[in-house]
């Protein structure tokens, strides 16, 4: 069968052997998956045992392109790594933008499937010709930008990398792979797994053209998505002109920004540290992923480390007003240490909020307090490289408060740290980190969309009835997405039904906007019993209990908690499980699922 | 303000103007625009579904705004108006496709209007074109229609805005029943508007 879009190769590397394969990819794989997530799923659920330990041999990485990366479809420059979770105990994949996953898309590979464990540290070359392994000896203990540096000196300016700092050498928990440089896979600790291979980084530098069916239908449909980013505010001047922290004024004057650790839901400083305030003061420049007209990242200059990419919305929160801290140079140089250190700036500065109540409450003596701006890099690097009370707190908030006896001081769900949105005054959003399968997530149903932006529809943000629907329809069509792999920003441009139109123009098979919701309904459900199988069932369903039981002290959403049990039974009888969260016999036989996980 | 924007959201769309989720309003104070929400129900606006942001400059609210705001951005930087009204009339729409220029053919629709203009434009939803062409027209015209799409309509308050839009309306309804009628205009030519 000819493939477009698709190479329908993957690049085996055992890294406990050295040996090196390339391998054909069921077509039949492809089409049903996509690519991205979907693929990373399918293969992480097929090959890795669900109760392995995600440090040891049995676990794999899988990176995974899609069948759009290297086309110039908008917001289409992605690629995402899928594995077990050292943090999570889950199936989990992050996926990134930047330059890298088109350039090892043009290798020739949509998968790539790192096994075992390098007896010494390496680094992977992959270019159209061959792929190799090099000792990386020198590298190990090199931060990202030293990385970077040495690599490219070494291999040619053209190369794109994605690695490992000191973060994911130390198996810090919450350790991201970082490529071109701010480009996070953040989420998971899928930096901690590269870690425990042992492999410093991947260098990637291909120029294979992706074979396009229908490029004539491909030109209609992406002239017409770019009708609609350039038509949007969101897509045409918020993200273009402020980036991501443009949410950071409209989510605290709704009263869902988290202040100290979830004691609180506005933040008299907001506005200090808003994208507004980035744009007149420390802004010096805008760059976006590879083909992307949005070009949503904000470059700053800052007095300590030159022109960096700036933080972004989360980064901002987590390591700001979370921890109490309002100062944004800070919070920019303390972003900044998170990429060049290889760390999940959201669970860095939750973990590190979990321990700010900790001691606020006795708890744990001689650890940082709220509002402590001057201690926060040193402490991130204490983290990255597991020094003194680092040493602790890489281990993330749950098993931080765990610890001390104190587990509902961890806002975790799942043990992936929640990110800047209080569910209090997002009810639609709690229902999502509940049941998100990667923990607490935003992307996964970004229902602040609907309950707070209006997109695609203004739902009221306190309601709960009909949320379960909304939730899952979001859960499953974001999957689709994420295995595409497109920019979920341009989704706030244009529907779904363009990207099915994108992806048959690409391949050539018809796909309907139907078929992606089935995709992502597969993928949902894979994932979840890959998780069930590994012994999550019900009961981590669930948001911190200061969530659900100690109601917001300020702002619009004052006096609110989630009232979760009741959309979480609507949501598992729409989802087709049962009262325990299994997939009833009915729809494991009509999504086909059964005897897939190995 | 609030009630101003929900009485002539509401009567622009139990009149016909506007479908359920079409339409957008704006009214001007110095250097802020208050302009309902994207994808607002002009029939049922409640104060989420006003939006302020600055004339020229934006803040993050720029995310929640009508998809034509640069529009509006625009009219407001180039005309007097304080406030602008978006419709999509049915009658109108249907003229704007096989004429150049709309010339009632009604005393009142002539008396108030003479002409309304019809701006072609390749992308007509939040076009940077049009953020171009419609302020030029609107400098000399109280109202405008953009081919296939709606119309635009400006006014020191938003009760004047709307007048036109519901005047535009009604011209075109009876340009439509006269034309189906086939019988000529007796003793009346209204064609000397056509140099308004």
């Amino acid at each position: 069968m000819s493939l477009f879009g698709w190479f329908g190769k993957a690049l085996r590397v055992n890294l406990s052997t050295g040996l090196i394969s390339r391998e054909d990819l069921d077509p039949k794989l492809l089409l049903d998956w996509i690519g991205g997530r979907g693929l990373g799923t399918r293969l992480i659920a097929g090959e890795v045992p669900a109760e392995c330990d995600p440090y040891g041999a049995e676990n794999k990485l899988v990176f995974a392109a899609g069948p759009l990366t290297g086309t110039r479809v908008p917001g289409s420059g992605r690629f995402s790594a899928s594995s077990k979770s050292p943090l999570t105990g889950t199936i989990m994949d992050s996926n990134a933008g930047g330059t890298w996953g088109v350039k090892y898309k043009k290798c020739g590979y949509d998968a790539l499937i790192i096994e075992g464990i390098a007896p010494v540290p390496v680094y992977l070359v992959i270019s159209e010709e061959q792929a190799a392994l090099h000792e990386a000896g020198d590298l190990w203990g090199a931060d990202l930008i030293e990385t970077d540096s040495i690599l490219k000196d070494r291999l040619g300016k053209n190369i794109s990398l994605a690695g490992i700092g000191p973060a994911g050498e130390n198996m810090v928990r919450f350790a991201s792979i970082i490529s071109d440089g701010s480009h996070a896979l953040g989420r998971g600790g899928l930096g901690a797994v590269m870690g425990a291979k042992k492999l410093k980084a991947i260098a990637v530098q291909g120029k294979k053209k992706v074979a396009i069916a229908n490029a004539e239908k491909l030109d209609f449909v992406v002239y017409e998505t770019g009708k609609w980013i350039k038509a949007s505010p969101i897509t045409s001047q918020g993200l273009p002109e402020f980036g991501t922290p443009v949410l950071v004024n409209l989510f605290n004057k709704l009263g869902v920004f988290p202040v100290r650790n979830f004691q609180a839901s506005q933040f008299s400083g907001a506005n200090k540290i808003s994208g507004e305030t980035i744009a007149e003061t420390i802004a010096s420049g805008r760059r976006g992923c590879y083909g992307c007209p949005v070009q949503c990242t904000r470059l700053i200059r800052t007095g300590k480390t030159g022109v960096i990419a700036g933080p972004e919305y989360e980064s901002i929160w987590a390591l700001g007003p979370e921890c109490d801290i309002g100062e944004l140079e800070v919070i920019a140089e303390a972003n900044y240490h998170c990429n060049r250190l290889g760390l999940d700036s959201i669970s860095t500065g939750v973990t590190i909020g979990c321990a700010m109540e900790l001691v606020e409450k006795g708890l744990l003596t001689d650890g940082p307090k709220f509002g402590d701006s001057t201690g926060l890099t040193k402490l991130i690097r204490q983290i990255a490289y597991r020094k003194d009370i680092g040493d602790l707190l890489a281990e993330g908030s749950r098993r931080v408060a765990e610890q001390y006896g104190a587990e509902q001081y961890a806002m975790q769900v799942k043990g992936l740290e929640l990110p800047a949105y209080d569910p209090r005054g997002l009810q639609g959003m709690g229902l999502g980190f509940a049941t998100s399968n990667r923990g607490a997530c935003h992307l996964r149903a970004y229902m602040a969309g609907p309950e707070a932006l209006g997109v695609p529809k203004m739902v009221n943000r306190f309601n709960v009835s009909g949320k379960a629907g909304l939730v899952i329809t979001q859960q499953n069509i974001n999957a689709a997405i994420d295995s595409l792999i497109m920019c979920h920003f341009i989704n706030l441009a244009v529907s779904e039904e363009y990207f099915a139109r994108i992806l048959s123009a690409v391949t050539g098979v018809e796909y309907q906007t139907q078929d992606l919701h089935r995709i992502g309904e597969r993928i949902w459900n894979l994932e979840r019993l890959y998780n069930l199988r590994a012994g999550l069932e019900a009961p981590f369903d669930t948001l911190p209990p200061r969530l659900l039981e100690e109601p917001v002290t300020n702002g619009p959403a004052q006096g609110k908690t989630v009232d979760l049990k009741s959309m979480l039974k609507e949501y598992y009888r729409y989802r087709g499980w049962d009262d325990s969260g299994w997939p009833l016999a009915y729809k494991l036989q009509n999504l086909v699922l059964e005897g897939i996980i190995c | 303000m609030l009630e101003e924007f929900r009485k002539y959201g509401r009567d622009l769309f139990l009149a016909g103007l506007n479908s359920s989720h079409s339409g957008n309003l704006s009214v001007r104070f110095g250097d802020r625009i208050i302009i309902t929400r994207r994808g607002a129900m002009l029939g049922q606006l409640g104060k989420e579904e006003l939006i302020e942001t600055g004339l020229a400059k934006n803040d993050s609210n720029i995310i929640l705004a009508s998809t034509e705001i640069r529009v509006h951005r625009a009219i407001y930087k180039n005309t007097a108006a304080l406030a602008i009204v978006h419709a999509h009339p049915v009658h109108a729409i249907a003229l704007s496709l096989i004429e150049d220029e709309i010339i009632p053919v009604d005393s009142e629709g002539s008396y108030l209007l003479h002409k309304i203009p019809v701006l072609s434009a390749e992308h007509t939803i939040g076009s940077q074109e049009l953020e171009h062409k419609l302020p030029q027209l609107l400098k000399e015209y109280k109202i405008v229609m953009v081919r296939g799409h709606g119309s635009f309509a400006v006014g020191p308050v938003l009760e004047e805005a709307y007048q036109w839009t519901s005047s535009l309306e009604n011209i075109c309804r009876i340009i439509y029943l006269t034309r189906t009628l086939r019988g000529e205009f007796k003793h009346i030519n209204f064609s000397k508007y056509k140099e308004w």
